[in-house]
């Protein structure tokens, strides 16, 4: 089904709820609706069905308008169905479309603790990314929220984890935990070694990052954002660049997109490697581990070479990239894709021959096609049920129309599925480069930008290692962002995991984490730290 | 000639001097983790790693959980080390002959051995924690599943010598290597002492991925070094016991040291291939596989000790 199609469907399936649709880009539709019929407007979509719940993105109108608007973004393929929401200010509701998408449960705890707008129904409205100790009725997304009114409150009594019924036995997970070197929280009830239930608590590490986007310019968010992840900060950088530049209007030098999708690559071959290496040692596999990690070294060299940089190598700038590509980095590349290709052959045939290791990958967590789509799985985890979910083919973004990938998918579903899905990617990936570096079109490295981007709202979605990140940026044609809204893939994949998780044994359950890769500092960003001088 | 004018001697100084075995134990262990590490293309320890590893922690405050009973906390690691050194008195350490030998002293010694194993589990039991909770339970199942087909391994050759006296199976058998007319057996030993040491792939009883440090997460200093030293000499008396009766006996410090070495060695690759167990999948192994192959193996030994003696 071709953008237009789906849009000119979706606007159909719509009708009897719009109050206003617009088409503010070609692959856009914004839908005006009312705050009673957002649940059927959703379960028109759901029947269908039309594409999936990507996102929620919560607006402040500011104090003039005196309302707030909620987005609800739906993608199909590369078309986006937004629906429009508008809320007073003060009390404003909207029902909660949990029971049509699971994952809509994760985004409207976000919605509601950051801008105080209530979700009907819900069947957890605890807090997900803001600490116990953080004040009530204060809301740090609105605009006007001052962070001087932030006095830690006398936090809740700590949580008990003795058992209130007596049968009940909690085995708490994280933040502090051998299992988990990345801060997030736990808690599995088992019954002996069979989980029976599964909660969690984010934003240990919430650095206030969207709040924090709307007070810098448009250059300095680049920095700001590319640190949202310290593992694919490529991507969030890319996913930003590619939506300040369709504002902007401006048009990247192919060699700089190729050279983004290079980098690209090679930051999805030392995630990959990365996940490959923790998740052989939640299996209890450290030789695995030892070995994979090793190699990665390979690439976290070649990206040093290439940028100076292990982590962030800040390759893009708005309207292109920083670095060049000369012929002496292409043999390096050339060499070390080479090696790492022989090496991950290798592992590819252990994960999939050892008998061991298969006793704790196959057929634990599976999760069926018709599961992953419903709970909104996201990328190699979802690729890996056999549902066919990556921007860089549904949507092709920046280089992907030019230097196409082919898809790699599983129907197994299992935790075996993950690991033979997310290291075939790598073959697909290390062959895109060599294909890029083999026709790395001649041009400038990067096109002049104005400081104030025109205003206007646009939706950017880049496929990082472990899924969709979506970025929803608005301008109000200052040189600073009116709103930049994220939403990392880990944060979809979570309903999956605790789902899968009861009624496992909890041997698994480390594994069953690992294995969607989930990333801990991206899903946490948005808490407003009180600064200590108090600006 | 010259082994025997030295046995004296070296029996004063080794048996049953407690430092001995530690030392030994210390050893083992750094080969244990060194080989490992240099296997996982790791550094590994530095030779005298573990050795100031059990300083720091002797030295070190131990803290005692409130919950816990604190007789059994200070309690338990000494019952576990006392077990593991008494056994050592039955075992021949070093090649010579044992300190202390009776008929039956098979089944003490293993029964010695297993003191570990409990010891770990009350104390698991003993605390508050629920990672040493589930750490205890593990381990106490896994004893029920290596325990008896670990037994049953090292009675195989015990029938074949026509006793249960360690030395005297070792004296009788040490003209042939069991482990050429025994291999299951010698296969199923090398295995139980992976599971009684809880060495990958047996660890899940202190799977960090999961339960932190198993039922060992509430013991810090002293406690914590006694346990390490009582499980280092449980490998040392181990690795003797397979030793010296699949290997042919163990007739002087020389044959002792390479034969406890290419036990070690095999152990060491194994821990190094292969992935944790689950613990269902622990005990399905050993009561599905473990169990029936020795049980296939005894039946062949009693059917052929039968036709010999008919």
């Amino acid at each position: 089904m071709n953008t237009i199609a789906a849009l000119e469907q979706a606007e159909k399936l719509l009708t009897p709820w719009t109050k206003e649709a617009v088409r503010p880009e070609p692959n856009r539709l914004d839908v005006t609706i009312a705050g009673l019929d957002l649940y059927a407007c959703a379960a028109a979509l759901k029947q269908e069905p039309w594409g999936y719940l990507s996102a929620i993105t919560g607006l402040d109108l500011g104090l003039e308008v005196g309302e707030l608007e909620t987005l609800y973004h739906f993608c199909e393929g590369a078309a986006i169905t937004t629906l429009r929401v508008r809320l007073l200010r003060q009390g404003g509701s909207v029902p909660t479309l949990y029971p049509l998408f699971p994952v809509a449960s994760f985004f409207e705890r976000e919605l509601s603790e950051m801008f105080g707008i209530e979700v009907t129904g819900t069947p957890d409205p605890s807090r997900l990314f803001i600490p116990d100790d953080w004040p009530v009725n204060v809301y740090p997304l609105l605009k006007d929220f001052d962070p001087k009114v932030v006095q830690p409150r006398q936090a809740d009594s700590p949580r008990s984890f003795q058992p209130q019924d007596g049968q009940t036995f909690y085995v708490p997970i994280g933040p502090q935990h051998p299992a988990l070197k990345e801060p997030g929280h736990f808690e599995f009830t088992v019954d002996g070694e069979v989980i029976v239930g599964a909660r969690m608590r984010l934003g240990y590490v919430h650095r206030g990052i969207e709040k924090a986007t709307e007070s810098q310019n448009w250059v300095q968010n680049l920095y700001l954002l590319e640190r949202v992840c310290g593992i694919c900060s490529h991507t969030h950088a890319t996913a930003y660049v590619l939506g300040v530049e369709r504002l902007a209007g401006v048009e990247t030098p192919p060699r700089a997109q190729a050279i983004r999708e290079l980098i690209a690559g090679l930051e999805r071959i030392h995630s990959h490697l990365l996940w490959l290496g923790v998740s052989a040692h939640e299996a209890g596999f450290d030789t695995l581990f030892m070995y994979s990690w090793r190699d990665r070294e390979t690439v976290m060299d070649i990206l040093e070479n290439l940028s100076g940089n292990r982590v962030n190598y800040s390759a893009n700038i708005i309207g292109g990239v920083k670095f060049d590509i000369y012929p002496e980095h292409a043999k390096t590349i050339r060499q070390g894709l080479d090696f790492l290709e022989e090496r991950i052959r290798h592992y590819l045939d252990i994960v999939t021959t050892d008998i061991l290791f298969l006793q704790r990958t196959r057929g634990i967590g599976r999760i069926s096609r018709e599961e992953a789509a419903h709970l909104g799985l996201l990328g190699p985890t979802a690729r890996a049920s056999g549902v066919v979910r990556d921007v860089r083919i549904e949507a092709p973004y920046g280089p992907y129309s030019h230097y196409p990938v082919s898809i790699v998918t599983s129907e197994a579903g299992d935790l075996e599925a993950r690991f033979v899905v997310r290291l075939k990617e790598l073959f697909v990936t290390i062959n895109t480069i060599r294909v890029i570096m083999d026709n790395l079109p001649e041009s400038d490295l990067s096109v002049r930008v104005p400081r104030r981007i025109p205003a206007g709202e646009t939706i950017s979605r880049v496929e990082a290692p472990r899924g969709e990140v979506f970025y929803f940026i608005k301008s109000d044609g200052t040189d600073r962002p009116e709103r930049i809204k994220v939403r990392t893939p880990s944060l979809c994949n979570w309903t999956a995991v605790l789902s899968k998780a009861v009624g496992s044994q909890l041997a698994d359950a480390p594994l069953l984490i690992a294995g969607m890769d989930p990333c801990f500092s991206c899903n946490d960003r948005m808490i407003t730290v009180k600064r200590l001088d108090g600006k | 000639m010259m082994f025997s004018a030295l046995k004296p001697i070296l029996q004063i100084l080794i048996f049953p001097a407690g430092l001995f075995l530690v030392a030994s134990g210390i050893v083992v262990e750094w080969i244990d983790r060194k080989l490992v590490a240099r296997l996982q293309n790791r550094v590994g320890p530095r030779w005298f790693q573990i050795l100031a590893d059990i300083v720091k922690l002797l030295a070190k405050e131990e803290i005692l959980p409130s919950a816990a009973n604190p007789w059994l906390f200070i309690g338990l690691p000494m019952i576990a080390l006392a077990g593991c050194m008494t056994a050592a008195l039955y075992v021949p350490l070093m090649g010579l002959s044992p300190a202390y030998s009776f008929s039956g002293d098979l089944i003490v010694t293993l029964y010695l051995l297993s003191l570990l194993t409990l010891s770990k589990g009350l104390a698991g039991w003993n605390t508050s924690s629920r990672f040493s909770l589930v750490g205890a339970t593990r381990g106490l199942t896994q004893l029920f599943a290596y325990e008896a087909p670990f037994l049953l391994a090292l009675l195989g050759p015990a029938i074949v010598a026509g006793s249960w006296q360690i030395d005297v199976i070792m004296q009788r058998n040490s003209s042939s290597w069991i482990i050429l007319t025994q291999p299951i057996g010698f296969l199923v030993a090398l295995i139980g002492l992976m599971g009684k040491l809880e060495l990958p792939p047996f660890d899940a009883p202190e799977a960090e991925t999961e339960i932190v440090a198993g039922a060992m997460t509430d013991y810090s200093g002293r406690g914590l070094a006694i346990f390490n030293i009582a499980k280092s000499v449980e490998f040392v008396i181990g690795l003797t016991l397979v030793a010296a009766f699949y290997l042919g006996g163990l007739n002087n410090p020389l044959e002792y040291l390479l034969k406890t070495f290419f036990i070690l060695v095999v152990l060491i690759g194994l821990q190094t291939l292969l992935t944790r167990l689950r613990i269902d999948q622990t005990v399905g192994l050993w009561w599905r596989y473990g169990a029936i192959l020795v049980l296939i193996q005894w039946m062949i030994l009693i059917i052929w000790k039968e036709s010999i003696l008919l």
